[in-house]
């Protein structure tokens, strides 16, 4: 049995353990890192079977190219060199910006990395995005323009020093088992809890208050709260005079949210709303937590505003035990967002419309590059259906699941030239790919991952990839030569050192010094400390900007001919498009089929009972999955994971986006539910 | 009962490496303290338990049993020839071997776990080699030899003939050298199991209501950590992968905290609520494992306490009954 240390590639916690090798050299087992400050000897049930998919017959391990309409076996050179010559062609014909690159936050900063160097200097376009456009994009932007830094402000350690959690649109204890945990940790040792999620999700059976707000009034709901926070005189007014600016903006925005008003839009109870503000406020040190349910929105960014808003109204920010905490859901969505897979910022958030940077990258990589942002992923979708954009590179990602609207995601992908897929397992993407490369999983690889917490930490290679498959860095360094420009890294390593040479907030950062139990970035140079808790002294971009939004209510809500309301997530059990947990036989096990909550109330006047299989509909397409009756959803609302390809949840949510993060609205679309 | 310093553990271990496949506590990287071949690193001769349950190496997370070629052809997995020594585990991980030796041996036989353990040599370590050098109880007699770690060396005492065998060259001293141990040991064996044979008898009686369990349960994330850690949880499923080259069959560690553990083709569960199958978790080895074999099957081995992300272990839920519910 011969253990690896590595990161666990599913939730963005951070959490380390080893993967154990047997005789024959299999991997046949994990076990939790026991003094990994994160882990501490424990891990949720998709971290003790992370090794479980690693070695299952389905990987991919030989190049693929369509002839005659069929994906059929080629060498790595044929691959590659018509990888290149197809996307160099486009580029020539279409311009560059007729291709799109999508990277993933299930591959690690170093390749991340890469892939946007790829984009920009390898092919000229600053069209590079990755998931975090489906999830906390919203995050990105919203907590720049009021704090300066769109990441967790504070470490996951806070939670055993904090008097108050809120969590607001996060299914912790599913979603990042092991930060819920240690919330359910603080309760139990008299921290308070409010929860704010329309569904009665493990936490609130904890709480000392749980609102269940209409999916989609979250806006209402904190602009209530602030303003009897303010009603009361409970606000921090010396933080607000030192700390913040725009104060009285905020505080006119907030007056018409009475209780009352706040009431009926919400549909909770005035003294519900009192109730949470006197809590929150009382409380000296407050965490705020949250995730997709509040992002992902038509005003996801008027979400993490109003979230902000709160924090800086009570001085619930740069001290231990408190902060603005969106949980990051990918093992590396934070890491992506650094390294600059994103359409407007090259790594370290170093603006590309911004000359000096420009300048910075292209004296760096020695070509020059292009200077007006790029595509978001979901505008490339469409981009794709109007014609306009040919080729697409996808690296780790199934767009075909995991985008909103999947009738128009295929259009798209149906629609473009050429399309090369990088994955491990044959997704419904790669089927539509005209190239599909066998990548590597994280057990088969060095690299590093960075955590909800900015905490940068290293994999490394345990086995290695199956057949002819290849680690995504070799890969794409690969390209990158065949674009003339210099890739000769020998390991990671080195990549991770132009990283940071190139990006300020990793400057500090070598494999050296990540040895145990990694940092957390702002880590500007080799002898500084990392930082753990974000605007101690003052915020990232000065004072704190108080954001005054308003209420507005979901593009697409429910109505006489769809009268259900439908949200997507996901469940415990299962990651994302599921190619990796339902190949992960107790995951698999536990839930092996399509399903959707449905309350008793409303599956007593549908007619449906217990497992019963149902249709919904929406107006973009239908689905048949299971029923499960339950309480967990409130009546008039349907919720069901996007992880299984037989019932895919995204082929009724509305690709209406976000004006600003482009993020689409997964938490509400309508729906009209039936028996079969 | 013999005496012997680090050279002549060394060449204890060193003499036994030469039959067995031995493996011995060291400290990987991250502080993670677990059994590892000897002379591949440093021996770490004291400190917490080894953090891997020891049955892993008899009856492992992945377990493959058998292949089927593509002919109908039937290949049972290959087992190691030479036996697997293990040194270095304390009283309650060697108590629990014994409990999984037993249960496995019982008819039917379970070959798998049978051929990885059978001729295997067991050397536990008590004494002063706790944490901080905290004395760890001496054990029951339940392996080959034991190392009672002293300040100024170890005593070594054997249980089984190989034992003995192994033992004969080193000095011989008088066994009165562990009076103390023994009774400072035994006094603190009978104090860490007050709480859980307490615990035992108020199950056992069912006075414990269903909104405890409810209660707990609430507090579970489902990941399976508690059964998965524990060395006298032995239950398993079978996961079979297909190839170009046959099918391979396996078994994986289960957990009966699982949905899936106890459901039914229909969907129905009878322990379908999270209160059902906690109240089963710790029913099992304080209620059901004495009436089957005579013993409560934890050995306070701490790893599920460790383990458990919401602090609902077998020690914290054992202490909890006892405090709500104890008639004393």
């Amino acid at each position: 049995m011969k253990p690896t240390l590595t990161v666990c590639p599913y939730c963005g916690t951070g959490c380390m353990f080893h993967l154990l090798r047997d005789e024959s050299g299999r991997l046949s087992g994990v076990e939790p890192s026991g003094a990994h400050p994160v882990s501490r000897g424990q891990l949720c049930v998709k971290g003790w079977n992370a090794h479980a998919f690693v070695a299952h017959p389905d990987r991919l391990t030989t190049p693929l190219i369509r002839r005659n309409g069929r994906l059929e076996a080629a060498g790595w050179d044929e691959a590659l060199e018509l990888v290149h010559r197809r996307l160099r062609q486009l580029a020539d014909d279409h311009g560059s910006d007729s291709l799109m690159f999508l990277s993933s936050a299930k591959v690690s900063n170093e390749e991340n990395y890469l892939l946007m160097k790829l984009a920009r200097a390898g092919f000229g376009t600053n069209n590079v995005d990755h998931c975090a456009r489906l999830c906390h994009s919203s995050t990105v932007t919203g907590l720049v323009e009021t704090l300066g830094s769109g990441a967790m402000t504070n470490s996951i350690g806070c939670f055993d020093q904090t008097d108050l959690v809120l969590v607001i649109g996060s299914n912790t204890t599913e979603q990042h088992p092991l930060i819920g945990s240690r919330i359910l940790q603080a309760v139990q040792n008299g921290t308070r809890l409010i929860v704010a999620d329309s569904r009665k999700i493990r936490l609130s059976r904890h709480a000392d208050l749980h609102l269940r707000q209409r999916n989609g009034s979250d806006v209402a709901l904190l602009n209530g709260i602030i303003r009897q926070i303010i009603e009361e005189g409970l606000e921090d007014r010396a933080f607000i005079e030192t700390r913040t600016e725009n104060y009285p903006a905020l505080k006119a925005a907030v007056e018409p949210y009475t209780p009352q008003r706040t009431a009926e839009l919400t549909g909770l109870d005035a003294e519900q709303i009192i109730a949470a503000a006197r809590m929150f406020a009382q409380a000296d040190k407050a965490m705020l937590v949250y995730a997709m349910g509040i992002t992902q929105h038509s005003h996801g960014v008027d979400n993490v505003r109003a979230v902000s808003n709160l924090a800086l109204l009570t001085c619930n920010l740069g001290r231990p035990g408190t902060g603005v905490n969106p949980l990051r859901g990918q093992n590396n969505v934070q890491g992506a967002c650094d390294m600059g897979a994103l359409p407007d910022v090259y790594s370290g958030y170093q603006k590309v419309a911004d000359p000096a940077m420009r300048t910075k990258f292209s004296n760096a990589w020695g070509v020059p590059l292009p200077s007006s942002p790029g595509l978001m992923s979901t505008h490339a979708i469409d981009a794709a259906v109007a014609g306009t954009l040919k080729g697409f590179f996808i690296l780790g990602e199934n767009p075909l699941l995991s985008d909103a609207n999947q009738a128009h995601v295929r259009q798209a992908l149906e629609n473009l030239e050429f399309m090369v897929t990088v994955d491990i397992f044959m997704t419904e993407t790669c089927e539509l790919a005209d190239v599909v490369l066998p990548a590597s999983c994280y057990a088969e690889k060095d690299g590093t991952f960075t955590s909800t917490e900015r905490r940068v930490q290293r994999g490394r290679t345990a086995v290695d990839p199956p057949g002819e498959a290849r680690t995504d860095w070799q890969i794409l360094t690969h390209l990158l030569r065949r674009c003339g420009l210099p890739a000769a890294y020998a390991d990671p390593g080195q990549i991770m050192e132009e990283i940071a040479a190139l990006t300020p907030s990793y400057g500090g950062i070598s494999y050296q010094r990540l040895d145990l139990d990694g940092l957390c970035w702002p880590c500007p140079d080799s002898s500084h400390p990392g930082t753990p808790i974000l605007h101690q002294q003052q915020c990232t971009r000065g004072k704190g900007h108080f954001s005054p939004v308003s209420y507005k209510p979901a593009k697409e809500e429910p109505d006489a001919e769809y009268p259900l309301l439908f949200s997507t997530g996901r469940t415990y059990f299962h990651w994302h498009t599921g190619s990796m947990t339902r190949r992960s036989h107790l995951l698999d096990r536990e839930e092996r089929r399509a399903f959707a909550e449905l309350n008793p109330q409303d599956a007593e006047r549908l007619g449906i009972g217990d497992r019963q299989t149902i249709r919904i509909s929406s107006r973009r397409g239908t689905i048949e999955v299971s029923a499960e009756i339950t309480e967990r959803v409130p009546p008039g609302q349907v919720f069901a994971p996007f992880h299984f390809a037989e019932g895919a949840a995204n082929v009724l949510t509305n690709n209406a986006l976000d004006p600003e993060s482009g993020i689409p609205e997964f938490k509400v679309c309508a729906v009209r539910v039936e028996a079969l | 009962m013999k005496h012997m310093q680090r050279a002549e553990l060394d060449s204890l271990l060193t003499h036994v490496a030469q039959s067995y496949r031995l493996l011995v506590p060291q400290r990987l990287e991250d502080g993670t303290r677990l059994l590892r071949p000897w002379g591949e690193g440093e021996l770490v001769l004291s400190g917490e338990p080894v953090q891997r349950k020891p049955t892993e190496y008899f009856l492992p997370q992945l377990d493959p049993l058998l292949k089927i070629d593509t002919a109908g052809g039937v290949q049972l997995a290959t087992v190691p020839e030479t036996p697997l020594c293990l040194f270095g585990l304390n009283r309650a991980d060697l108590q629990c071997l014994g409990f999984v030796d037993r249960f496995c041996a019982f008819p039917p036989q379970d070959d798998a776990y049978a051929v990885k353990r059978q001729n295997g040599l067991l050397i536990g370590l008590t004494g002063y080699c706790g944490p901080d050098g905290q004395l760890l109880p001496l054990t029951d007699g339940r392996c080959d030899i034991e190392l009672i770690a002293l300040a100024d060396g170890w005593l070594a005492q054997a249980f089984t003939d190989i034992g003995s065998a192994l033992l004969a060259e080193f000095n011989d001293i008088d066994p009165e050298t562990l009076g103390t141990i023994r009774s400072l040991s035994e006094k603190r064996i009978a104090e860490e199991r007050a709480t859980l044979e307490q615990a035992a008898r108020i199950v056992q009686q069912e006075l414990v209501p269903d909104d405890f369990w409810r209660e707990i349960g609430d507090r579970c994330i489902l990941c399976s950590g508690c059964n998965l850690v524990c060395p006298t949880c032995t239950c398993f499923c079978v996961q079979d992968r297909t190839d170009q080259g046959g099918t391979e069959r396996s078994r994986v560690w289960d957990s009966c905290q699982f949905d899936g553990f106890m459901r039914e083709a229909s969907g129905h569960n009878p322990l379908g609520s999270e209160a059902l199958r906690t109240r089963r978790r710790i029913h099992h080895k304080l209620a059901a494992d004495v009436e089957r074999w005579g013993e409560i099957s934890c050995f306070l081995c701490g790893r599920c306490d460790k383990t458990c992300p919401t602090g609902i272990g077998i020690q914290a839920v054992a202490a909890e009954i006892v405090k709500r519910f104890s008639t004393n």
